[in-house]
């Protein structure tokens, strides 16, 4: 068995380091200086704790640093006290090993991190010959605005210089352009120099993260893609407020839109997307016939929304969310209760505050269920944060967050939300046992939101279950993370892409491509009580979401922007599907009865050869950005020479259609895999292939399992 | 397309030796040239077929091949390899240590087999990162790279399939049972580079490999005309437009039709054409079937082949759980001993070993303390490394820990020095340089240096 503690290790090395250091508080010159405020970002600056280097959680050579400065005062008291004070020397400051070192005086494996005759050098020197004062002991960086929060650079030579101000605790400012880290999101895009120097390089749009003094601010790049024209638009007015959003970045960043797309495109992607399935054949016929009809796609999308298939699907879809995994009389009472509320669209809020405060029998509860995620308060908690906060919390585990604001604190005051639930006796259970400890100083912490973002609850009894402050908290309406995580996943399920990627890493740090289109559905989704269906059927009413896939010169390069629909790979159930329902033939799951579809299947546990080779989504970690086992050559091996998918062609619809004439049995498997009639080239090609009666229904297979296997269908396009 | 030539050529020629060592902030990040929209497609796997089916000549290496044997979980370093015998009870191995064929090297009473194959293998004892979780811990010995959020590395499987190409129908990189090492992170699986350079995985029932023939009821005929119906009918639909991931698809389509047209390469994944005594040799265990498999792949034109062997993840009663095979889900040493031997002694009969660079490691070693529940944790600033054949000289211990299997005392290696060695056996230079599907220019290593004391 593998040990589920994960990064345990690397907490256990920062806690055993501990101890009282002793601060010298007065400067020698009087000056206001602070080694947290003004010394130490020197050395984040130099790299000097950098996780590769004295950063690291054993250190490097001897010598540790907190990583990237988040610990001021465990620094000083390595620096300035540690191994006898040997790396500093107050009488000859240039003699100090910190400096020699730095400097590359000194053997270092590091280099030269310092030049000697480097201003930084200087006010290292000048602070060691004032004996290294501490400074104010509560003097730190409150928070830090980079400038211009927007870059727009027109010419791919272009270069913009960003201004870093860091507010102070004590209410003054500070200019620390030099002394900020920063980093590119995607330095195919933009690069930025050491000194905050951003050089566009290719087009796109992207964000600089900046760092300071254990603060985080972004600015974002848009680099665009053409010379910007006055007329952009595409050929179809907005339709809602999504596309005007859309259009407008479209515009500003010179990227041409595609169409909207056709009927068939169009039904085949919302049926796929709202229901799990393809379109049926006559469905198609239907819907191309329909052509004086305005409001056919809104109707469509409705009636879609309205059906059994959408409940299923999306149940899939939550279940997958929540890592629904297990087996058993508990697993169905969960994912009942979970269907249930896709069946009835309750507000989400509803649904996650009862999965949050959830206890009792896990057959009877079965919401109660989500409690057997993890056993670890601490485990449980990243959960959570990952699911309904869209937040990679676990880096503040063991060291402040180095790409978002969580410290250490956050993280374990988080996690003790989570520390009185007990799992005994078939059930889930508050506890008056279980605490979740500070990992340094050992004290047990009272439970605490996220961050700042949140107030501690008021009342610490003994009684009452911590959990619902923490669900009250999650999901009222000012909480700034809890819808956009849903509604930035919803659009993801829909459109192929986040507005933020990765959809569960919302830092401040990695901004949206679209900040305003999300605020605007995240406000939406908010005064429509958090109605699940609302957003989605917004969104299948966007011309962005009807766009054709199919790109036109100038956006094929856009992958952020939505100009053209991104292709979607069939999922692997909705796969399964799809195959069974074009050849008529079902898919058979033990203790289900027949009939059932891949996508209803409550557990990933079920035994399935053919799911199992496919990749399906175990549930056990998120599927949302690791790709799954299976795939590669074993799939279309198995999709080439496969017995399952061999059986079905000749059990299935090859034999009904036989009586058919050639080009009406093109017409009808095109219909049914593909949801659009042949072009004419296709229909003569394969008439005649068919034309030889006595080979027909060989023939027949033969074609449908091309269609099975080709590219076309294989994607949501 | 522009994309070929970028992440064809490398930017540079190689780097000698001396110069691959790395400052510790890692990464230089380098100017490089935005190459144009074609670049955000990389590489497409279908691309590399073609273009490396010509630049496969030259290799003057001798190592053709690899076969990676992975302990995952994390072996036990004091109770395989790095035996103590004079530390306190609490530390030592319950187990006896053994004499080996390298005079005054002694291993585990379990691995006696081992011991008997000593004189082909070099043994690091010095092995050491920081990393102790499974998956980071997995990613960094695979890939050779710290694991970072913002990029995904390749790991060695995939960049010997990327640089080796499919130049036969056997795939370059193979993974039994599956290359889902490290729990289910994708440590062994392609990183950056196209999913199509992940490993082909037999499957966890190596007697059924399933798919490698026509369904039954369909004639060769009949197969050559689905295939040529697919083929004309993805060029008829211009609906799904090609881009990097139709690309994959399209490509595995390709490999997959390769293998179903070669005899040979279908031959070496049955196992049943081995004879009962080089089968008994090898063991009935599954890490005895794998590495008999994984000769056979290596016979047959593949080049790297990663043999998974679960359950060294020994938390508890470590001294029940790795000898005896009437304990639950165990039994790892002595079915251990035999695969390994058995595969170093068949290699050297069939004149195989000194093309096949033979690996075995897992990702870190365990806690030199003994617990409450009388297992290891894990411990990755000490474990131990095999390698034998492709050029390494055997018979010889590389690095030592201290009295207590704590930490190196001398001649430590890390991760990247393994990966770099293992990559330049192979005739791979690691300071190679290809690019993301972004366009950045990335080496095949950051870091690491050649263990000279190997050759």
């Amino acid at each position: 068995m593998k040990c589920s503690s994960k990064l345990l290790w690397s907490c256990l090395v920062v806690t055993l380091i501990s101890g009282t250091p002793r601060l010298r508080s007065q400067s020698a010159s009087g000056s206001s200086e602070s080694f947290r405020t003004s010394i130490l970002p020197l050395l984040t600056k130099a790299g000097c704790n950098s996780g590769a280097c004295h950063g690291a959680a054993t250190g490097q050579a001897g010598f540790k640093l907190s990583l990237l400065g988040y610990d001021p005062v465990e620094d000083y008291e390595r620096i300035t006290r540690e191994l006898g004070a040997r790396r500093v020397d107050f009488e000859h400051p240039e003699t100090s090993l910190l400096l020699m070192k730095a400097s590359g005086s000194l053997d270092h494996e590091g280099g030269s991190r310092l030049k000697r005759q480097s201003p930084e050098f200087q006010r290292l020197k000048n602070w060691l010959t004032r004996g290294a004062p501490f400074g104010p002991a509560n003097l730190e960086v409150s928070s830090i605005q980079v400038g211009p929060s927007n870059l727009f650079l027109p010419a791919l030579t272009n270069h913009a210089q960003l201004n870093v101000t860091a507010q102070l605790s004590d209410g003054s400012k500070q200019d620390v352009t030099s002394l900020a880290l920063y980093t590119a999101n995607d330095d195919a895009v933009a690069e930025v120099s050491k000194g905050g120097q951003v050089r566009a390089v290719g087009p796109g749009l992207t964000s600089i993260m900046v760092r300071y003094g254990g603060q985080v601010d972004a600015a974002r790049v848009a680099i665009p893609f053409q010379p910007t024209k006055a007329s952009n638009r595409s050929d179809f007015p907005a339709r809602n407020v999504i596309d005007e959003h859309v259009q407008a970045e479209l515009e500003r960043l010179g990227v041409p839109p595609s169409p909207l797309s056709g009927d068939a495109e169009f039904l085949r992607r919302v049926t796929l997307d709202l229901t799990g399935r393809l379109p049926t054949a006559s469905r198609v016929r239907e819907f191309l016939a329909e052509t004086n009809h305005p409001t056919k796609r809104e109707l469509l999308i409705d009636q879609l929304i309205g059906t059994e298939d959408f409940v299923n699907y999306w149940t899939m879809h939550l279940a997958d969310l929540l890592l629904l995994n297990g087996t058993g009389d508990n697993t169905a009472a969960y994912f009942n209760w979970l269907r249930g509320h896709v069946a009835t669209n309750t507000p989400f809020d509803q649904v996650v505050r009862e999965l949050i405060t959830a206890q009792g029998n896990l057959t009877q509860v079965g919401p109660a269920n989500f409690w057997l995620l993890a056993a670890d308060p601490r485990d449980l908690s990243e959960h959570v944060g990952r699911i309904f906060l869209g937040s990679q919390i676990a880096c503040a585990r063991c060291h402040t967050h180095p790409a978002d604001r969580w410290t250490q604190e956050d993280y374990h005051r988080f996690a003790a939300y989570f520390a009185r639930i007990g799992r005994e006796a078939g059930g889930i259970h508050l506890t008056q046992r279980g605490v979740v400890e500070h990992p340094k100083t050992g004290k047990p912490l009272s439970p605490k939101p996220l961050g700042s973002l949140g107030t501690t609850p008021d009342n610490a009894s003994q009684e009452q279950d911590p959990r619902i402050h923490l669900a009250a908290w999650m999901t009222s309406a000012d909480n700034p993370l809890f819808a956009r995580t849903i509604v930035n996943r919803l659009w993801k399920w829909m459109l192929g892409r986040g507005l933020v990627e990765p959809v569960d890493d919302l830092r401040p740090t990695n901004p949206p491509t679209h900040p305003v289109l999300l605020e605007v559905l995240v406000a939406d989704f908010k005064r429509h009580g958090f109605n699940l269906r609302h957003t989605v059927r917004t969104i299948a009413f966007s011309g962005t979401y009807q766009r054709t896939s199919h790109t036109t010169s100038g956006n094929a390069a856009d992958t952020q922007l939505y100009s053209h629909a991104h292709l979607k790979p069939l999922v692997v159930p909705v796969f399964a599907d799809a195959v069974a329902q074009v050849t008529g033939v079902d898919n058979v799951y033990q203790s289900y009865p027949p009939g059932t579809r891949a996508v209803q299947l409550m557990s990933p546990a079920t035994p399935s050869t053919e799911l199992d080779v496919l990749g399906r989504c175990l549930r056990k970690r998120s599927c949302e950005t690791v790709r799954t086992a299976g795939g590669g050559v074993t799939l279309a091996l198995h999709l080439i020479n496969g017995a399952n998918l061999q059986s079905k062609l000749q059990t299935g619809v090859a034999l009904e259609l036989r009586e058919l004439s050639p080009p009406r049995i093109v017409e009808e498997l095109y219909l049914r895999a593909l949801g659009r009639p042949p072009e004419p080239h296709e229909l003569s090609e394969w008439a005649s292939l068919l034309q030889p009666a006595n080979d027909r229904t060989e023939l027949i297979q033969d074609l449908l399992w091309a269609l099975l296997n080709s590219r076309e269908f294989a994607w949501n396009h | 397309m522009n994309s070929h030539q970028s992440s064809e050529t490398s930017a540079e020629g190689p780097a000698p030796l001396a110069q691959g060592r790395q400052r510790c902030d890692g990464i230089s990040r380098r100017d490089f040239v935005y190459l144009g929209m074609l670049s955000a497609f990389g590489l497409s796997l279908s691309d590399a077929i073609r273009l490396q089916a010509q630049s496969n000549s030259g290799r003057t290496a001798k190592a053709k091949a690899c076969i990676l044997i992975w302990l995952d979980g994390g072996p036990s370093h004091l109770d395989t390899f790095d035996p103590k015998p004079e530390a306190p009870s609490e530390i030592r191995s319950q187990f006896q240590s053994i004499p080996t064929r390298i005079p005054g090297v002694h291993i585990c009473e379990h691995l006696p087999r081992t011991a008997a194959v000593m004189h082909e293998v070099a043994l690091i004892r010095s092995l050491t990162h920081e990393l102790g979780n499974h998956d980071t811990g997995t990613r960094f010995l695979l890939t050779g790279h710290r694991p970072t959020p913002s990029l995904e590395y390749p790991s060695m499987g995939s960049i010997v399939a990327h640089e080796y190409g499919f130049t036969t129908p056997m795939p370059p990189y193979i993974a039994i049972p599956s290359d889902s090492a490290g729990g289910d992170s994708n440590a062994a699986r392609s990183g950056y580079l196209p999913g199509g350079f992940s490993a082909f995985n037999v499957g966890p029932d190596f007697s059924r490999l399933g798919g490698l023939t026509l369904p039954e009821g369909v004639s060769i005929a009949r197969g050559e005309r689905r295939r040529d119906i697919l083929r004309k009918m993805d060029q008829f639909s211009r609906q799904v437009e090609e881009g990097p991931a139709t690309g994959d698809r399209d490509a595995y389509y390709e490999q997959a039709y390769r293998l179903m047209g070669s005899s040979k390469a279908k031959d070496a994944f049955d196992l049943a054409a081995e004879t009962r005594e080089n089968r008994d040799r090898y063991g009935p265990s599954r890490v005895g079937s794998g590495c008999l498999m994984a000769r056979r792949l290596i016979e047959a034109g593949a080049r790297f082949v990663t043999v998974v062997d679960t359950g060294w993840d020994t938390h508890q009663q470590i001294f029940k759980e790795l000898p005896d095979s009437r304990f639950p889900g165990s039994g790892k040493l002595p079915s251990l001993d035999r695969a390994y031997s058995a595969l170093i002694a068949d290699l050297r009969d069939r004149g195989l070993l000194d093309s096949t660079l033979v690996v075995l490691m897992g990702e870190f070693g365990r806690t030199p303390k003994i617990n409450a529940i009388g297992g290891r944790d894990h411990w990755p600033r000490a474990g131990c490394v095999c390698l034998a054949g492709g050029g390494v000289s055997g018979g010889r211990v590389i690095g030592a820990t201290n009295s207590f299997g704590e930490v190196p005392s001398e001649r430590p290696v890390s991760p990247p020095d393994l990966m770099f060695t293992i990559l330049q056996l192979l005739g791979i230079d690691p300071s190679r340089e290809l690019r993301t599907p972004t366009g950045r220019p990335m080496k095949l290593l950051q870091e690491g240096s050649f263990i000279q004391e190997l050759v």
